[in-house]
């Protein structure tokens, strides 16, 4: 089958899944099951589309467009897929596979969950591969709803509406700022179509108005410094295999709706454009690892982290827009390099940090990490996926984390070779803001890890946790591999994500790796070779081992029944240091940072007092949802589902019958379409 | 040079700082207790202490679990593929192609990470707050490290460490102010690195019984100090190869082999005294003063590359 068959295939499973959830609301576990099966299948499908169309779009063979729907002033519903769509499809698919399966083995039994999850799928891939702006917007509102009716799944809790209600607002004022930039667009090209925008003569001026309106739009959708404050409350209210998906592949959408616009439909002609992108990327990877740094909450440590992410990935297309505007082609290269693989593994360790968070919530039974402790004994298969995704994300070789990462740094040392002196300027005092990020980042997931799973247990419920069930166990699994794949491969798959870069950048696919290492466009400046470094270790792991063994002779076993050292006095769980303690030396040090936080949430709080309000009337109002959309839609499916029921008679000749009208009908189809 | 020989200098290398580690340290002690007008244990005393560690029990926390036991081999096996990668004897790093500079100071992240997680492990009060000091002084000190390597890597054309290299020591490379308060910055950052007064924060011996160490005995603790002592000999090996690789060899001979390792050695010893020094005539500060130390430090890196950005 072709790519864009596999599309619309996976398209509709998500749809007969959503329908199936429906169908099977009252039983719950069914609904779910179908929910969830269906998911899964059109996430593989969704794979399969992403493979089977590599091959030729990576070619340089123009993307095929394919027109479902029409209606009139907007133009065709159209699916296109060239490399850049591909490979958010690829990300929205293999998270996809992971949720799936969690959700089949950990969500909690909700009808709703599973037909919203599937909505959700079904919008964000259709994000992915519409070129056409007025349906771009129009899957991006589906893809906005659906996500938050899945934030607010539990209604009888004030904080998730909260939570809600500000995603809601943030994820509306960027979607209207982008409804403006669209509207624009039609205004001066006339139509919605990419294609007719693309070829559209606008102003400098224009264009750069159009930029900063989408970049703010999307920017908010991304979780960007400053408009990241939705992001905590809203992951953490959502079920987990949700949160994953959010942080994980929603984010992803914006920054993909970013590259689209600002570089392929206005073609980034100035070279500010990617500063700006680059100075708040930077900002948002110091400002995310900071705030994370001191949450107890591991959802919302981990919301901050994706914040810090999201400003990794935004460093690396700033790089590769200036670098594209400059005619830099080996900037524009590394940055497009670094973003959209650190973009991929991005995918793989936040979602897998997602979904462990989840077992381990759902067995200790709550959030806090002062009041777990001691799960890595209990669960110790989700203790070594999250080491995986904790050591990806801290950018540790020679995990994949640090792989896009240090495509990231050597974008900063092409950019630093530039004649631009702001960008000589503004490149390596970006990267120092990567280090000081990297490092706060690893001092987080030792927080988090150690906080979790490591010492003594500090609640009776997480005294009593157990390792969790086997689907989700599987989900964690799959996506561990997948960063040690996209880490210790590296090799054999920056290849593809330099070609895809190059598609989408435009000239020839830049050279970054050789045999078993990459490297920046050349092997004079820099080599790295991930595979190397992980044999070297595990084979240099053994050395220790002999020494011991020939210096320490014979000696008694060991002993491990003891308490840990406390001045003499019995040993208590409490003198263990817990998490919220970690952190204090980097707040004491960096105590003006968390000053200003406090002064710059000050309008926030005032958002928050309105939005106090609002959760009243949204409370009132959420029963209305229910009796105007979502009864009379369910009538609606069970209404239809009679028809089609008197539609089988169970007379063999009847069914001739329909199969002969539907032949019939096809072929007039064919024919007034071969007539036109 | 051939691969074979290449990887020949490689292993001679690996064991040549494996083996000297102990001893540096040993001297350090040895110049301290003489700056004490204290007698003081031999040089030597350093590989006695790790001999009869590994000959003794070990004792183990209940609360420990397999991070516990595995953080020394991964610190002592991650110092090692370091090692490997620095152009210490030959101006060509023997496992060059693994990483570059970057790669390198990332490559601390690994052992330091594993270290903070086992302080954890254990359930130790000592061991915990030894691992939040420790990780503070890294958050500390890696932008600084990294400015340096940036504006190195930015002024040789490449990040690749036994190319800066070559070009320092071939005289190609400029020796301009950015330079040397690169030098002058990478060298703090060494220092403090390597753990000493007054930022032995994390280890501190006399309030926190030697922090995440705490609770690590027999031949877990021998690793580990060894682990400790290697680090300290990579990080000043890392320095030379930067900014002071006179000596080391670029063809293959004999001579020029022993030469490149005696002025290795006798660098690293002036290195160590010069550490020694400077540690025991300095008072220890409380920990929450550190920063101020290390803004000094960052300033240096900033000035190193506003003077790359001038020219001079």
């Amino acid at each position: 089958m072709s790519a864009i068959q596999l599309f619309l295939l996976s398209v509709g499973f998500f749809g007969a899944g959503a329908l199936a959830a429906l169908l099977f609301r009252p039983a719950a576990s069914l609904a779910r099951w179908l929910a969830g099966a269906a998911c899964l299948a059109g996430s593989i499908s969704g794979v399969l589309c992403a493979l089977s169309g590599a091959g030729t779009a990576l070619n340089g063979v123009a993307p095929q467009t394919v027109a479902l729907l029409s209606i009139p002033p907007f133009g065709n519903l159209a699916i296109a897929l060239d490399g850049l769509s591909l490979l958010i499809v690829a990300v929205i698919a293999l998270v996809g596979i992971a949720a799936s399966l969690f959700m089949l083995g950990a969500a909690p039994e909700q009808a709703s969950i599973g037909f919203l999850t599937n909505l959700f799928m079904g919008a964000m891939l259709l994000v992915a591969a519409t070129s056409n702006t007025f349906f771009f917007l129009v899957f991006w509102e589906l893809m906005t709803l659906a996500s938050y009716l899945l934030v607010i799944w539990e209604p009888e809790k004030r904080e998730s509406v909260r939570a809600g209600f500000i995603y809601m607002l943030v994820a509306h004022a960027g979607a209207a700022l982008l409804m403006l930039a669209f509207l624009i667009l039609y205004q001066k090209s006339g139509s919605f179509d990419f294609n007719a925008i693309r070829q559209s003569q606008l102003a400098p001026a224009l264009r750069s108005l159009i930029f900063m309106l989408v970049f703010i739009g999307f920017g908010a959708k991304a979780g960007m410094v400053p408009l990241h404050f939705w992001a905590p409350g809203a992951y953490t209210a959502a079920p987990s295999h949700v949160s994953a998906l959010m942080s994980s592949v929603m984010k992803k959408t914006a920054v993909y709706g970013l590259l689209r616009v600002s570089v392929d439909l206005l073609g980034a002609p100035l070279w500010w454009w990617g500063v700006i992108v680059l100075i708040f990327g930077a900002i948002s990877t110091v400002i995310g690892a900071f705030y994370a740094l001191p949450e107890r909450n591991l959802k919302r440590l981990l919301a901050y982290s994706s914040v810090e992410n999201v400003g990794i990935i935004l460093m690396g297309a700033g790089l590769g827009m200036t670098g594209l505007a400059l005619n830099q082609p080996v900037l524009a290269s590394l940055g497009l390099v670094a973003a959209l693989y650190h973009l991929l593994n991005h995918a793989f360790f936040k979602s897998l940090l997602y979904l462990c968070a989840g077992s381990v919530i759902d067995q200790s039974g709550t959030m806090d990490l002062n009041r777990m402790g001691g799960l890595g004994r209990r669960m110790p298969w989700t203790a070594l996926t999250f080491l995986v995704g904790a050591l990806s994300i801290s950018a540790i070789p020679p995990f994949n984390g640090f792989v896009s990462e240090w495509f990231t740094y050597q974008s900063f040392l092409a950019a630093g070779r530039v004649t631009n002196f702001s960008l000589r300027v503004i490149g390596p005092l970006s990267a120092v803001c990567l280090a000081l990020a990297g490092a706060l980042a690893a001092m987080v997931y030792i927080k988090a890890f150690g906080g979790a799973f490591n010492g003594p247990s500090r609640s009776p419920a997480a005294g009593a946790a157990h390792e969790t069930g086997k689907l989700a166990l599987v989900s964690q699994i799959y996506l561990a591999l997948g960063c040690l794949v996209s880490g210790l491969g590296a090799p054999w798959v920056v290849p593809w994500v330099a070609a895809i870069a190059a598609n989408f950048g435009g000239g020839p696919a830049a050279v970054v790796s050789g045999g078993w290492t990459v490297f920046p466009l050349s092997a004079g400046q820099a080599t790295l070779s991930t595979p190397l470094i992980a044999i070297l270790l595990v084979g240099l792991l053994s050395a220790p081992l002999l020494i011991v063994a020939l210096l320490g002779g014979r000696r008694v076993a060991a002993r491990s029944d003891v308490e840990p050292w406390s001045c003499g006095y019995g040993y208590r769980s409490v003198m263990s240091l817990p998490a919220s303690g970690f952190d204090q030396p980097v707040k004491v040090t960096f105590q003006p940072l968390y000053q200003a936080r406090r002064i710059l949430e000050k309008p926030f709080q005032v958002v928050g007092g309105f939005s106090r309000s609002a959760v009243q009337f949204i409370l009132r109002a959420e029963p209305l949802v229910e009796t105007v959309v979502t009864r009379p839609a369910v009538r609606l499916v069970e209404t239809a589902g009679q028809w089609i029921q008197a539609l089988q008679m169970g007379d063999i000749r009847v069914y001739c019958l329909y199969i002969i009208i539907t032949l019939a009908v096809l072929l007039i189809l064919s024919f007034g379409r071969s007539g036109l | 040079m051939n691969q074979a020989a290449l990887i020949g200098i490689g292993v001679f290398q690996v064991l040549l700082l494996l083996l000297m580690a102990p001893l540096y340290s040993g001297f350090s002690r040895v110049i301290r207790a003489k700056m004490h007008s204290r007698k003081g244990p031999p040089v030597l005393q350093n590989y006695l202490d790790l001999i009869k560690l590994m000959k003794r029990q070990e004792v183990v926390s209940q609360q420990a679990g397999w991070i516990f036991r595995l953080t020394p081999l991964v610190s002592m096996a991650c110092m090692l593929v370091a090692a490997l990668m620095i152009p210490l004897l030959a101006i060509q790093s023997p496992a060059g192609s693994a990483g570059d500079l970057i790669v390198l100071i990332y490559l601390f992240a690994l052992p330091r990470f594993f270290f903070a997680l086992a302080g954890l492990d254990t359930g130790s009060t000592f061991a915990s707050i030894g691992v939040r000091r420790e990780l503070l002084i890294s958050a500390l000190v890696e932008p600084v490290m990294l400015l340096v390597a940036i504006v190195m890597a930015l002024i040789a054309g490449s990040s690749n460490l036994d190319i800066i290299s070559r070009e320092v020591a071939s005289g190609q490379f400029p020796l301009s102010m950015a330079f040397w308060l690169g030098m002058i910055s990478f060298g703090f950052a060494t220092y403090v690195e390597m753990g000493r007064l007054p930022l032995d924060v994390g280890e501190a011996e006399q309030e926190l019984q030697e922090g995440p160490l705490a609770e690590y005995s027999g031949p877990s603790l021998a690793v580990m100090k060894w682990a400790i002592y290697l680090k300290q000999l990579v990080l000043v090996a890392i320095f030379f190869a930067l900014f002071l690789p006179y000596g080391a060899m670029t063809g293959l001979t004999v001579l020029g082999f022993l030469a490149a390792m005696v002025a290795f050695l006798l660098k690293a010893l002036a290195f160590y005294f010069i550490v020694g020094v400077l540690e025991n005539s300095m008072a220890r500060v409380r920990f929450m003063k550190a920063p101020s130390v290390t803004w000094l430090a960052l300033g240096a890196a900033v000035l190193s590359f506003v003077f790359y950005l001038a020219n001079v």
